[in-house]
């Protein structure tokens, strides 16, 4: 189905579910609980936490429904609930931090030029359907290691696809904050990705 | 004239669109005479897809059961 069909589906669902239509509320569950859930799972990093974030976001939404009123995706309104949740949850929890310092990005120059030339240009991988095995554990190390505060952006950003805004909204964070700890994120990921196509040829 | 450092310290803004014409013009030029930092902007633009692909989850099936019980539970008591 095209993201506009299911836009549509989403939103006759939601006429009824707000009308009191309890199968069409676990229709709209049933289709977006696997982004929530993935949400919820890649920012705690726990299954029993990314469950009970999934129960709580269709819940408050459910509570919620009459309120929303459709001028966004049900889709991006669950996300962003999930996205508050999931925070929420991550602030009372105190893990050990990796320093900002470790994060990894290009070298330069004192001239500002590149001080390592990419040797394989490995973004055509990315639309290939499926990934190999081994990469995909090397981007979820990498994701891990990245300092807390640059994960949940990069997670919400670049993975669930919530805006500028709706980030900002939920972190509290300014958006020029956000993009800066974006752009890092992405250029340690890259890195990394990139690691892991030189590993043969660059030598430890 | 940007150097590397410069273009690739501006791509998110360079990719979103969001810089005034005059900066744009100058990482374009960059990127231009600068095959190495033409791959790094192609690289860089395809780092959030193959991530997206590397952390996709799904929900599992008992997890899901459970989440239409309590939602059910929750639901019922409500009305």
């Amino acid at each position: 189905m095209s993201d506009e069909a299911a836009r549509e589906e989403d939103r006759q669902l939601l006429e009824r579910a707000q009308d009191g239509d309890v199968s069409a509320f676990e229709a709209l569950v049933d289709a977006h609980r696997d982004k929530v859930y993935g949400l919820a799972l890649r920012m705690t990093r726990s299954e029993a936490d990314a469950a009970e974030i999934t129960q709580d976001t269709f819940l408050s939404a459910y509570q919620h429904l009459k309120d929303f009123r459709g001028d966004a995706a049900f889709g991006s309104w669950v996300h962003r609930i999930a996205a508050n949740h999931a925070l929420m949850r991550l602030r009372h929890r105190r893990v050990a931090q990796a320093a900002e310092q470790e994060l990894q990005g290009p070298e330069f120059t004192e001239r500002g030029s590149l001080a390592e030339y990419p040797i394989s240009d490995w973004s055509r991988d990315a639309e290939e359907k499926a990934l190999d095995a081994e990469l995909g554990t090397a981007i979820q190390q990498a994701t891990d290691q990245l300092p807390q505060g640059y994960r949940e952006v990069f997670l919400l950003k670049d993975v669930d696809g919530l805006s500028y805004e709706q980030i900002a909204e939920t972190t509290g964070d300014s958006i020029p904050a956000i993009k800066s700890r974006l752009h890092r994120a992405r250029l340690a990921l890259r890195e990394a990705i990139d690691d892991f196509y030189n590993r043969d040829s660059r030598g430890a | 004239m940007y150097n590397c450092k410069d273009s690739i310290n501006l791509l998110l803004e360079f990719l979103d669109g969001e810089m005034s014409a005059e900066e744009a013009q100058h990482v374009k030029e960059h990127l231009r005479g600068c095959s190495p930092c033409l791959d790094f902007l192609r690289t860089y633009r395809a780092t959030p897809g193959l991530c997206k692909k590397a952390l996709a989850a799904k929900m599992p099936k008992e997890v899901s059961e459970k989440l239409t019980e309590y939602l059910r539970s929750k639901i019922k008591s409500a009305s």
